[in-house]
């Protein structure tokens, strides 16, 4: 029976359009979730598949011997792919030409992610036997060879090779690459035991297999063996990858929010609608039992609708996104199970959670509100309703995020929302004493109504203000992330590195570079040296450490040092000052951290079998994302001196440039001209990957405006819940007032103004709000620099009593239009 | 006439009833030692002006209030005793309600409005059923109107069906003509005598309209928190005289 008067009352409330508010909130809470889970995965995927593509696999063990067979045999066997590659410099030679070269010996399955360029286009083949391609600097340097010689084989240059898909990034591996088959290695005979050579592993899988892998595998690999992945390290694609993926978490997760708070007020109203209709039963008879039945299905019904249609909407918005999005990107497709899961969980979670506390309400509504109308229920409990809805929120943001940062930020704004509020009504109440329903002065009019109303405001103050709140923090946020960005990767960020520049081309190369107007950076220094000491104990490598040795763990692998008289640009010091003595040493600080380094401690590095003893005088934070030289230690050039070195430098070059004579040149001809003048420099090209980073970047951005207009959304929905929830009351007041003789402009004009003050509020108490959240994601999320937006504090009150002033006035038309007799009657 | 009404049984006893409220300004007695007897069958108009304590009685001998203290027998069973779960149960097997506002669930039809009250009780045929009271009190063609849809009259003859769709031993009405014109008031009241008679309910009508009261076999009067018995036309206990010489015929179909 209740089942079907809950069903009743379901396809009626419906059918009269009556239900339309919580279904919507519950549907773009829903919606959001499942449409962004989807959106952000899709994304998420593409940004690291596309970011995988730099290491042409998703994970690579980077070996200097072959590695134990067993662990590729633990990949067969949880189903990854992989291909074992070797790479080693070789001297070729091209009939009198020769050139040190990086040999890349590919297996078959080579490259598990990505294409091959060729000049002559992609492809997905590789270079038959004893064929070689290669790279397109590697032509120019030996005068395009038909043939090369490498050890015994010799190998014809079939094509030329535009750009690897795991081209790498390393401007200190400088050779030119000649691309050949692995199996053609053996033939040349030039890997003789001890021969210098590196086995890159490469693997890839599903998530889950690549987790079972590393979680298998990391543990067996040694102190030479690196296990690399996308993300690891400070590469400026892992950076961007990891904001990049925590906004949309961050935007989601408010996106939610600001459903929860629209789905609360609709549930609220929904309750009070149903005030009259619990009595009534109660009155002839319905046990608690009945009512709790009738109410817990009717509220079911309407959460699956919502649910459904919220599912609907967030596939056709995953859809609809699909079609805007690069093909590559949209050939992403991950599972649907969790965006569904994670839809269906969040609308009963919040429906029902924010529903409980009006739900409690309603169910004890007493059966004499049928004879005595102003009764209602259950009074006491609003630490309950902010309990369930606190909670709610964390269980879902957890849920959502898995990150308890982000969560916890989240609810702490929301309190501190709450917080500012309970103040601003107290105050509000006071302040409003004596006001009066003075009908001459619209502005006194709607002061009156704002402190008659102050508790209702109060509750619309949540939706207005937290929409705002998500609003800024969202605008915010977006562009500082996009400034970032930018600024890590402005227009002209380097595209060509110049690296083993002898000391004596310096000179040359910087008239050179003059000479065609091409503005390069500093030139760095480069040495290689071991750091041994720390304050004279002995650094032990990690794989000691892990063993039992006691000792202070140090960096296994040579590091590149420079020497210069200044702080380079985009190196800021955090602690002590740069070099001022010969003896002194700047760190940069990731490095300082993990050695746990303080200034004045004394390092000692290994430099061609010589000790050099240095204080830290500084420690310098390190922008790495700018595709600049950076270097962890950074010394005086008399510290350094007679030490052997090279130089390095970046420059940007377009892809059409000015020469000195007026004649236009391409940048792959320049480039050429310089290799030509300076033999021994090598140009590395990193154009290419900049255009990636870009083209990244540009996805995320997309991701960014789309996740805004969701919340945008989002807020216009709790907006129009807001003034709907006031309907009631204010159609009485009008009435009343109107019979009184107010006349029509008083009181539009003290409606404007009573929307525009509420307005106004919520627009300042979002923007305290949303510094103090910008504030706690900077810090503790995002890393960003903090910084306060005062122009909003003026922006925030105005826009906000515009917007609402407006959708104020557009919801209460109807009403400011109609007659007294009208109002009277519908009041 | 006194045999007579010692033969019938009570369907409402109360026994010096006391209803305070505690306010702003201190304790506020509403009702004040009230004593009364309905019989069984019996109408009785409780008159009185506002806020004289007479909705406070009907909530309270209708079991959807407590009292201060005094004791309150509805159909022989003693409403101190019973929790608010047990009170539904009575209410539902031997109570109805006609309020001034209809109170009807306005996104329901007429039909089903009058159904509520017998589904909720777990009434089988309560579609027939319902749909007979409708044509009873002449709305047979507006089963599938929404209240918003009917005028006043209609809605309060839609409440009327529903009321006396679960055959109620004790029917309660608060102002039931307060909301409708004289003439609609009139028809409605008709309409409410006539199935009251038919269904030999007792009938216990709050309403400060001196004609209608009239219409009753008993009138008492609130005034400041006491009841007094100010029956004058008829013999207090000759139970459906009140009906008889009601000068209007009901329109019952």
């Amino acid at each position: 029976m209740s089942w079907q008067l809950a069903w009743r009352l379901f396809k009626r409330e419906l059918s009269q359009g009556q239900l339309i508010l919580i279904v919507l909130a519950i549907t773009l809470a829903v919606l959001s979730v499942s449409g962004l889970a989807r959106v952000s995965e899709r994304l998420q995927v593409a940004i690291n598949g596309e970011a995988a593509n730099f290491i042409a696999a998703d994970r690579i063990i980077n070996s200097p011997v072959a590695i134990a067979p067993e662990i590729l045999t633990i990949a067969e066997d949880i189903g990854l792919k992989h291909v074992t590659n070797m790479q080693f410099n070789s001297m070729v030679y091209a009939d009198d030409n020769f050139q040190l070269v990086t040999i890349k010996a590919v297996g078959e399955a080579y490259p598990l992610k990505g294409v091959i360029e060729l000049n002559s286009g992609e492809t997905s083949s590789l270079p038959s036997k004893h064929q070689a391609w290669y790279e397109n600097r590697l032509g120019g340097l030996l005068n395009y060879p038909k043939h090369v010689e490498l050890g015994d084989v010799k190998f014809d240059m079939a094509a030329e090779i535009s750009r690897l898909p795991d081209g790498g990034f390393n401007p200190f591996a400088s050779s030119p690459v000649l691309l050949i088959r692995l199996a053609d290695v053996a033939d040349t005979g030039i890997i003789q035991p001890g021969s210098r050579v590196t086995y890159l592993y490469q693997f890839t899988g599903n998530p889950q297999q690549l987790t079972q892998f590393e979680t298998q595998v990391k543990p067996m690999l040694n102190n030479s063996q690196r296990w690399v992945d996308v993300q690891s390290g400070d590469s400026p694609i892992a950076s961007a990858v990891k904001r990049a993926e925590r906004f949309l978490l961050l935007a989601s997760l408010l996106g939610i929010a600001l459903a929860c708070a629209a789905i609360g007020i609709a549930a609220q109203r929904y309750c009070q609608r149903h005030y009259d209709v619990v009595a009534m039963l109660k009155t002839f008879g319905a046990s608690g039992k009945q009512i709790r039945q009738i109410f817990t299905l009717h509220l079911l019904l309407v959460t699956g609708l919502g649910i459904l249609l919220g599912l609907i909407g967030g596939m056709l918005l995953d859809y609809a996104i699909n079609g805007f999005l690069p093909a590559e990107i949209a050939a992403y497709s991950p599972p649907y199970l969790r965006p569904i899961m994670l839809g269906v969980a969040t609308g009963l979670i919040s429906a029902f959670m924010f529903s409980a506390y009006p739900l409690l309400r309603l169910l004890s509504i007493p059966p004499l509100r049928v004879l005595q109308n102003q009764l209602e229920g259950l009074q006491v409990g609003m630490w309950l309703h902010l309990l369930l809805s606190l909670s709610a929120m964390a269980l879902l943001g957890y849920l959502y995020s898995q990150s308890i940062e982000l969560t916890m930020t989240v609810v702490s704004a929301v309190l501190l929302l709450g917080l500012l509020l309970s103040v601003l009504g107290f105050v509000m109440v006071r302040i409003g004493h004596g006001v009066g329903m003075k009908t001459t002065n619209p502005l006194q009019l709607a002061l009156a109504g704002l402190r008659r109303r102050a508790k209702q405001n109060a509750v619309q103050l949540v939706g207005f203000s937290s929409a705002l709140v998500l609003l800024l923090t969202i605008l915010a946020l977006r562009q500082d992330l996009l400034n970032e960005w930018q600024k890590q990767l402005p227009e002209n960020a380097p595209n060509y590195f110049l690296v083993n520049i002898a000391p004596e081309d310096t000179k040359p190369l910087d008239d050179f570079l003059d000479s065609n107007n091409i503005i390069a950076t500093d030139i760095y220094p480069v040495i290689r040296g071991r750091l041994t000491h720390i304050n004279d104990e002995k650094l032990i490598s990690r794989d000691q450490h892990k063993n039992g040795t006691q000792g202070r763990v140090g960096i296994s692998r040579e590091l590149n040092l420079t020497f210069r008289d200044t702080l380079p640009p985009n190196n800021e010091i955090t602690q002590g000052t740069f070099n001022q003595t010969d003896d002194e040493v700047s760190v940069e600080s990731g490095v300082a951290e993990r050695l746990g380094l303080s200034l004045g401690d004394t390092l000692t590095f290994s430099i061609d079998n010589q000790r050099v003893n240095v204080t830290v005088a500084s420690i310098r934070t390190v922008q790495w994302e700018t595709l600049q030289p950076n270097f962890f230690m950074i010394f005086r050039p008399k510290a350094l001196q007679g030490f052997a070195y090279t130089s390095m430098a970046s420059f940007h070059l377009d892809d059409e440039t000015l020469a000195i004579n007026g004649s236009k040149l391409t940048a792959n001809a320049l480039v050429l001209q310089l290799i030509q003048q300076f033999p021994t420099i090598s140009v590395i090209d990193v154009g290419a990957m900049v255009g990636q980073l870009r083209q990244i970047i540009d996805q995320v951005s997309l991701s960014l405006s789309l996740v805004l207009a969701l919340v945008l959304l989002a807020s216009a929905l709790v907006l129009i819940a807001q003034t709907e929830a006031g309907m009631a009351t204010r159609q009485r007041e009008l009435a009343v007032l109107r019979t009184f003789g107010a006349s029509g402009w008083l009181l539009r004009s003290a409606t404007g103004f009573e929307f525009a003050l509420l307005g106004a509020i919520a627009g300042f108490l979002a923007v305290i709000v949303a510094e103090f959240a910008l504030y706690m994601l900077k810090t503790q999320v995002f890393e960003l620099v903090v910084y306060m937006h005062w122009p909003w504090w003026a922006i925030s009150p105005l826009a906000g009593a515009f917007v609402v002033a407006v959708l104020g006035m557009w919801r209460c038309r109807q009403l400011l239009n109609q007659s007294c007799g009208a109002l009277l009657k519908a009041g | 006439m006194s045999t007579n009404s010692e033969l019938i049984a009570s369907a409402i006893c109360v026994s010096n009833l006391n209803k305070t409220v505690v306010t702003q300004e201190g304790e506020l007695t509403i009702l004040n030692g009230i004593n009364m007897d309905v019989k069984q069958g019996e109408s009785v108009a409780i008159l009185g002006p506002s806020g004289s304590g007479k909705s406070t009685l009907l909530g309270l001998l209708a079991a959807l209030d407590t009292p201060t203290s005094g004791e309150i027998m509805l159909d022989g069973v003693e409403l101190s005793v019973l929790n608010e779960e047990q009170k539904a149960a009575l209410r539902k097997k031997k109570v109805s309600f006609i309020f001034q506002s209809f109170m009807l669930v306005d996104t329901l039809t007429a039909l089903e409005n009058v159904m509520l009250p017998a589904e909720l009780a777990g009434v089988i045929d309560a579609k027939s059923k319902a749909e007979n009271m409708l044509e009873r009190v002449g709305l047979g063609h507006r089963l599938t109107h929404l209240p918003k849809q009917l005028s006043g009259g209609e809605q309060q003859r839609v409440a009327i069906a529903r009321a006396f769709i679960c055959e109620p031993k004790v029917l309660f009405a608060d102002e039931p003509t307060g909301n409708l014109d004289s003439v609609n008031g009139e028809k409605i009241a008709d309409m409410l005598f006539a199935l009251n008679q038919e269904s030999d309910t007792t009938l216990v009508l709050v309403t400060h309209d001196l004609q209608l009261a009239q219409r009753c076999a008993r009138q008492l009067t609130m005034e400041v928190g006491h009841l007094t018995e100010t029956t004058k036309s008829l013999p207090a206990n000759d139970v459906h005289s009140a009906v008889e010489q009601t000068p209007h015929k009901a329109e019952v179909v």
